[in-house]
């Protein structure tokens, strides 16, 4: 059986109502906030508390690799197909420099965007989104509107559709 | 003017996405007649052979590894524009980074073809990679052509992944603006956007990364093409100052690029011009201002050490390149890319847009000559006095040069209808929001 989804979603024509709504859902102990926005705006990452994103790691994670299997690849190359230039040695270190720079590039590029394509599936499906069609078809969420959308019981919604309409929100919907 | 709110800015670019007019259709006619006289040409030489291009002995590189040297050169703008000019917040970035972007993207296209093209047998191209074949016989890595497959294949994926994520919050603004089967087709590579703080938070993360990444990237690429030439010990090539000058002269040619393309599109699409402002292509002018004075510098150097160091070939070269055969292409270069850009520091000049086309178009014209200079002259005049000659051309490498810019523009010219050709996220990131308390 599907999951029923209960909460509030509401737009806002101004950002500093929407980032007022959301730091009085934050003061009332709603944490689980989703906001739309036509663009990134710091403003509203702070009333969200400044979360962190954590593809950093995985970029990191990748250029190690990279670095690594640009080391593995030359040296491995390189001794089993003997080429002698110059006096130069058969390893030769300083040519491992270009070579490992553009690989762990390549593959630090490749983590990243799967890091960002994990993490966002991640925090999505922790905060589940409304169900319904008009949220679904709401399209001025990157035109020219906010929108917060809160997750709760049935219980919290009267109390949340009141701090919305205390911010002005142009439109709310409640789902249950 | 009119005001430019967040609405505008989808309105305007969802306008120029609409199906192409007349001159589109014309303009795309002459680009396609131009490729397919440049695949003629192409597939003329594979059948009879280089001797349809003026590639001779000694000058066994010419017209195709100046054109990928040129090209690649252009692709450095946009990575440029797009990661270097974003870390340090260049206010003038955000209405032409975009096509700068693109332009990137369809100018590695471009230049990736010619190591191919002068390969002649362009079918044995896969022997460049490094892949175990039964006589376990691996690619020689000291090569500094080696480590430019890697550098060009590395700048290559990334341009392109750092294209396509510019594009996603963009390609979901376009999906939420369309209906029926347009909506349809760009909700597949908008992958579900809709601007969410998760989606926000990790993308935004992710895209300075994608910056800071590829910064390096831009002074690795061109330096170790520029290694192309100076690992050698030919005179004119072997040099310390070439890494540092191929990516001035890269940023140089390419900032020219951007002004030759973004001035017709703001033409092209008249609600561009109140996004694409006077003061970003000023901007885009003392970009070059700058880099035309590195450039210069770099020439000055050259014949400096030439003269100065004592050594003959250096010194007989650097007086072949203004003086020899070769002359009309080196002081045709001096006035395009040293004379030429000199006008910009007038603010008049630097605000008039015939102007900076037709100077940014000299520039260009000169970056090829450039280009030119390093890899035919040189060549031309080494060592040994009995092997110096000079280039023909031949109509083959003509046309394929003409060819690949038929390539490049088509591309282009696709590109600015079927994508969001200015960045609608970022545009609306660096505007004032709306707020109900103004402050």
């Amino acid at each position: 059986m599907k999951k029923k989804y209960s909460g509030v979603w509401a737009t806002f024509e101004f950002l500093d109502d929407t980032c007022g709504a959301i730091k009085e859902l934050k003061k009332a102990g709603i944490n689980k906030i989703t906001t739309h926005a036509p663009c990134a705006r710091h403003e509203i990452m702070h009333a969200l508390g400044n979360p962190q994103s954590r593809v950093p790691f995985a970029t990191l994670a990748g250029a190690f690799i990279g670095f690594g299997l640009a080391v593995l690849i030359i040296v491995k190359m390189s001794l089993d197909w003997i080429l002698p230039v110059s006096e130069k040695p058969i390893v030769s270190v300083p040519i491992m420099g270009p070579i490992a720079f553009e690989l762990s590039v390549l593959i630090s590029i490749f983590f990243t965007i799967g890091a960002m394509i994990i993490f966002i599936v991640k925090d999505t499906r922790k905060q589940p989104l409304p169900k319904s069609d008009e949220y679904k078809q709401y399209n001025r969420f990157l035109r020219d509107r906010f929108g917060v959308v809160v997750t709760c019981k049935t219980d919290d919604l009267p109390r949340i559709e009141a701090i919305m309409k205390d911010y002005q929100a142009e439109e709310i919907y409640l789902e249950n | 003017m009119s005001q430019i709110s967040y609405g505008s800015i989808n309105d305007h670019v969802v306008k120029s996405m609409e199906p192409p007019g007349r001159s589109w259709m014309v303009s795309m006619v002459l680009i396609l007649g131009a490729l397919s006289m440049g695949i003629f040409a192409w597939t003329y030489q594979i059948r009879h052979g280089l001797e349809w291009s003026g590639i001779n002995h000694p000058i066994a590189w010419g017209v195709y590894i100046t054109n990928f040297v040129f090209w690649i050169g252009i692709g450095h703008a946009g990575t440029l524009i797009s990661a270097i000019l974003y870390l340090v917040r260049a206010p003038f970035r955000n209405s032409i980074y975009r096509a700068s972007e693109a332009m990137t993207v369809f100018a590695v296209m471009t230049a990736g073809l010619f190591p191919i093209i002068h390969l002649g047998r362009a079918w044995l191209a896969y022997w460049m990679v490094p892949y175990p074949n039964q006589r376990e016989l691996w690619v020689n890595f000291k090569s500094p052509l080696i480590w430019d497959v890697f550098a060009i294949s590395t700048y290559m994926s990334v341009s392109i992944a750092f294209f396509i994520l510019g594009l996603i919050p963009d390609l979901a603004a376009v999906r939420d603006e369309s209906k029926g089967l347009k909506r349809f087709l760009y909700s597949i590579p908008s992958l579900g956007f809709r601007g969410t703080n998760h989606q926000w938070l990790h993308y935004m993360r992710g895209y300075l990364l994608f910056a800071a990444i590829a910064t390096p990237l831009v002074f690795s690429v061109h330096s170790i093409v520029s290694w192309d030439f100076a690992m050698s010990s030919i005179p004119g090539w072997h040099s310390t100052i070439f890494a540092p000058y191929f990516v001035a002269g890269a940023i140089f040619s390419g900032c020219a690029m951007v002004l030759t393309i973004m001035i017709p599109l703001r033409r092209a699409f008249p609600g561009f011009a109140d996004i694409i402002k006077i003061k970003d292509l000023e901007g885009m002018a003392k970009m070059i201002i700058f880099t035309s004075l590195i450039v210069t510098y770099a020439y000055a150097v050259e014949f400096f050490i030439a003269y100065y160091s004592g050594a003959k070939f250096e010194r007989a070269l650097f007086w072949f390149r203004p003086f020899g055969e070769m002359k009309p292409f080196f002081w045709l270069m001096v006035f395009c890319n040293c004379i030429v850009p000199v006008a910009l520091w007038w603010k008049k000049i630097r605000t008039s847009i015939p102007a900076l086309f037709i100077i940014s178009i000299l520039v260009n014209v000169g970056m090829w000559l450039e280009r030119f200079n390093i890899v035919a002259s040189s060549l031309a005049h080494d060592y040994v006095p009995f092997t110096w000659a000079n280039y023909q051309f031949e109509w083959a490498e003509i046309w394929i040069t003409i060819g690949s810019f038929g390539w490049f523009f088509m591309w282009f010219f696709i590109f600015v209808k079927v994508m969001p050709s200015i960045a609608v996220a970022e545009l609306k990131e660096k505007m004032i929001p709306p707020v109900r308390k103004k402050r």
